[in-house]
């Protein structure tokens, strides 16, 4: 049956069938933007440019524990993993902050660029929520990122028959540390982004702040260490998140976790992870905030 | 009912935006109207549950707006008065998106998608970016996602704002679709009366947050006994014709306003105007406009 | 043809340091000179002598100065003068307007500097002062050097920002993948970095006590001057002529 509307347009009316099927709930709504979150954080199911950069950083965060295991494998006296398994996200901090400062704006900016996020709140999706679910997939993308060499790493040290229990333990400390690393960036990138709306901006704050802190940090930890203050030379890696999560490990007892100085048995290590929590708790406040002064009409 | 409200009343501090509003909306395309900042966008907002009220209560589809927010928000759609689409997405990607986050489960959202982009007329361009879409286009898209979800009620703002009269026409007649052919209950805000005038079956007129008027659409645009009669040739000759045969009336320019209690009087007028021999242009029965209702004093509707 | 157009680098001088804008550009200088007063003060700390040995001023205005402060400043500044524009499409009224393109570009170049001179230049030679307690050669020489790269990197920016929409994230994987990274690994690299021309001309300033305040670069101080040079001059004269032949749309 067709119809000739006024506007001349031939519309092959089969008519217009209603929805009597299952409704999502409101968790499962949120379990569907948080797929979809991870897939944006990699490119997925967009043109084929916005996934270079988010593979090129997978690649460039990869290929370090690649060529690890090769050393390890040909040069037989070697008998643990060169640089160990939980400050390997340290050493690759340049590749993880680029990574979220390239794809934490892909995540959030355009919603708020384009006021798409009326849309969100128009629907059941709260606004707690619609952060979560966006949280948690950034977060997990990084996780990814950091998880896989990790476990390259491990793999090609147990077939190099490395001393599988030492191996193993200290792949999965790095595991939960890969856990906070991503929670600590996925809040810092998500929270930047969200303020810095406008292309190219937000890339460029999220990287600046990222590698600005670690400057900082590298400089204040040498600087006293030179002149000798060992209470700032400990407490230097705060200023940094990637020295953060490393030095938290450290406090909360990995061995060789710490890239830090030992002096941090004492009190003031647990600065270190309270520093963590207060991060993590505060980016997710401050962005469902951002997001409570979004509003329709 | 659809919508219904009880001395609704909504203050920002000093300022109230919605004050006191008893309003009945029922089922079919009704009209939101009121000059901007009369307090139309507030109404939407705690309508769909994202604006806790100052005093008094609403009801959408039954449910309670402080409660039942997301349940609400479910079953209703919400067109922004706004651009709101990113550019580097086409639309079947947009709308699918959007209709999972309506609850659509993903197999549903896809096929529901293609139909209503379908329905709202988007073909071939559905698979590019919108960013080269033209604005009919994007108000189709906008309109698409707010009925994916096959809601039952739909909340549009301003959707003629900044369409051309070809487009305003397009969009008017898919507002009308919707609701006669989909079954889909609209509430349409708009600051134009002249076109609600064509697709609303009811209307809510608000200003300053208070309601000015509520009535249907049949009962604002009543028949009234009045005949507008327009000749072609000398009006002035029939005019005291018309009045000699004793009907009232009077002349708006060149058009007479003739008051007609029976058919008797419409053939007077008609035996009138061919014994002068003149040309019958427009023998017409008169409706109320929407906008004599700005006219006539503040009352209860 | 004019090169300098008062109103365009009026509106360009407003929005490039718009408020968030603005705050992140901050942080750069800011960050230097906190580093700067905490080594003075470290050394304050240590010893009655508050001073900061020349070798390790050498090194904090070589590593976070010229290394992260100044190629940073002059990607946002560079590419924030005119990419925004171009991304939402505004650039338009400015186009159609009666203006030459190079006026366009130079103007919006000279803004850039006018940034880079402020929150770059003048911190880093602030920062001299603070490291050493003087204005000497350090001071003198890095001073020079953030100045040589700074018009280097706000002009290769500025063309970036013409030529593509992802002139940032390109200019980030220069900056700190190229120059930093694979430029430790990979020997000829470091010649085509212009942090290391920018170190060419510290050490130029330095002259004979180049070797005595450890620093080097990778080409000499006449080929870095060169190669500034060129970069800056053939980005400017490139980007005016992309911008005669810049075509708009909805580009992703």
């Amino acid at each position: 049956m067709t119809e000739q509307t006024r506007a001349g347009t031939v519309i092959h009316d089969i008519g217009y069938r209603h929805y009597d099927g299952p409704r999502l709930t409101t968790r499962q709504i949120e379990r569907a933007l948080f797929t979809e979150t991870v897939r944006a954080a990699f490119g997925w199911g967009r043109s084929a440019r916005s996934k270079v950069m988010p593979l090129l950083l997978l690649a460039s965060t990869c290929l370090p524990a690649l060529i690890i295991c090769i050393v390890i494998s040909v040069v037989p006296l070697v008998d643990e993993v060169p640089g160990g398994y939980p400050s390997y996200p340290f050493s690759v901090q340049v590749a993880l902050a680029v990574f979220v400062g390239s794809q934490a704006p892909a995540v959030i900016s355009k919603d708020l660029r384009f006021r798409v996020a009326p849309l969100y709140f128009s629907r059941p999706l709260s606004r707690t929520q619609y952060v979560r679910a966006r949280y948690a997939g950034m977060a997990v993308a990084l996780f990814v990122l950091i998880a896989l060499p990790l476990t390259i790493l491990v793999v090609g040290a147990l077939l190099a028959e490395l001393p599988w229990r030492e191996q193993v333990t200290a792949y999965l400390t790095a595991m939960g540390g890969a856990a906070l690393h991503a929670l600590v960036l996925a809040g810092i990138g998500l929270l930047i982004a969200a303020l810095t709306p406008r292309r190219g901006l937000g890339v460029a704050a999220i990287v600046t702040v990222l590698l600005v802190l670690s400057g900082l940090q590298a400089t204040v930890t040498a600087l006293a260490e030179e002149f000798g203050a060992s209470t700032l030379a400990d407490l230097g890696g705060l200023l940094s998140p990637f020295a953060l999560v490393d030095g938290t490990l450290g406090v909360l007892g990995a061995d060789d976790a710490s890239i830090r100085a030992p002096g941090l048995d004492e009190g003031l290590g647990v600065l270190y992870p309270l520093l963590v929590v207060l991060v993590v708790a505060g980016c997710y406040a401050l962005l469902v905030r951002r997001f409570r002064k979004v509003g329709i009409g | 009912m659809l919508i219904e409200t009880r001395g609704l009343t909504k203050r920002f501090g000093a300022v109230t935006a919605v004050e006191e509003l008893d309003v009945e909306v029922g089922a079919g395309i009704t009209g939101l109207v009121g000059a901007n900042g009369a307090g139309k966008s507030t109404v939407l907002k705690i309508l769909l549950g994202l604006l806790e009220p100052t005093a008094g209560e609403a009801r959408v589809l039954g449910l309670d707006v402080t409660t039942d927010g997301p349940e609400i928000r479910g079953r209703v759609g919400y067109m922004p008065e706004h651009d709101c689409l990113p550019p580097d997405m086409s639309a079947t990607e947009f709308v699918v998106h959007m209709g999972r986050m309506s609850g659509l489960p993903a197999a549903a959202a896809r096929e529901r998608t293609a139909d209503t982009l379908r329905h709202v007329g988007l073909y071939e361009e559905r698979y590019r970016p919108m960013g080269g879409y033209s604005t009919g286009m994007r108000q189709r898209v906008k309109l698409a996602q707010a009925i994916v979800h096959d809601p039952q009620l739909v909340l549009l703002d301003e959707p003629t704002n900044g369409l051309d009269p070809a487009g305003r026409d397009d969009m008017l007649e898919l507002v009308r679709r919707a609701s006669t052919e989909f079954g889909i209950s609209v509430l349409v805000t708009s600051h134009l009366l002249g076109e609600l005038e064509r697709v609303c079956d009811g209307l809510v007129v608000i200003d300053g947050g208070r309601l000015l008027r509520q009535s249907t659409l049949a009962a604002v645009t009543q028949e009234t006994p009045v005949v507008a009669v327009e000749v072609d040739g000398d009006v002035g000759a029939l005019l005291p014709v018309l009045v000699e045969a004793g009907l009232t009336l009077r002349a708006d320019g060149a058009t007479l306003l003739v008051r007609v209690e029976d058919d008797a009087a419409l053939d007077t007028v008609r035996d009138a105007v061919a014994r002068l021999g003149l040309g019958l242009v427009r023998l017409e029965r008169q409706r109320h406009r929407m906008t004599e209702l700005f006219e006539e004093p503040v009352g209860a509707p | 043809m004019s090169p300098w157009d008062p109103t365009v680098a009026r509106l360009t001088w407003h929005s490039v340091l718009g408020r968030r804008r603005a705050l992140v550009l901050l942080l750069l200088p800011v960050a230097l000179l906190a580093l700067c007063a905490l080594a003075r003060a470290l050394a304050a700390l240590e010893g009655g002598d508050a001073e900061v040995s020349d070798a390790l001023a050498v090194d904090l205005l070589a590593g976070f100065g010229l290394g992260v402060l100044m190629p940073l400043l002059g990607l946002i500044a560079g590419t924030g003068v005119i990419g925004p524009e171009i991304d939402e499409g505004s650039i338009v009224y400015l186009l159609t307007k009666p203006i030459d393109r190079f006026t366009i570009v130079l103007t919006k170049l000279g803004v850039a500097v006018a940034v880079v001179l402020l929150l770059g230049v003048l911190p880093v030679a602030a920062s001299g002062l603070v490291l050493t307690g003087e204005l000497d050669l350090v001071t003198a020489g890095f001073t020079v050097g953030a100045l040589s790269g700074g018009l280097a990197y706000c002009a290769l920016f500025l063309l970036l920002a013409v030529v593509t929409r992802h002139a940032v994230v390109v200019g980030l994987i220069y900056a700190l993948v190229w120059e930093s990274v694979v430029g430790q690994f990979v020997p000829g690299v470091q010649n085509l970095s212009a942090q290391q021309w920018s170190l060419a001309t510290v050490v130029g300033v330095f002259g004979d006590d180049a070797e005595r305040l450890e620093l080097s670069a990778a080409v000499g101080p006449a080929t870095g001057w060169v190669l500034l040079v060129v970069v800056a001059v053939g980005s400017t004269v490139y980007a005016g002529l992309r911008l005669r032949r810049l075509r708009l749309g909805a580009e992703v």
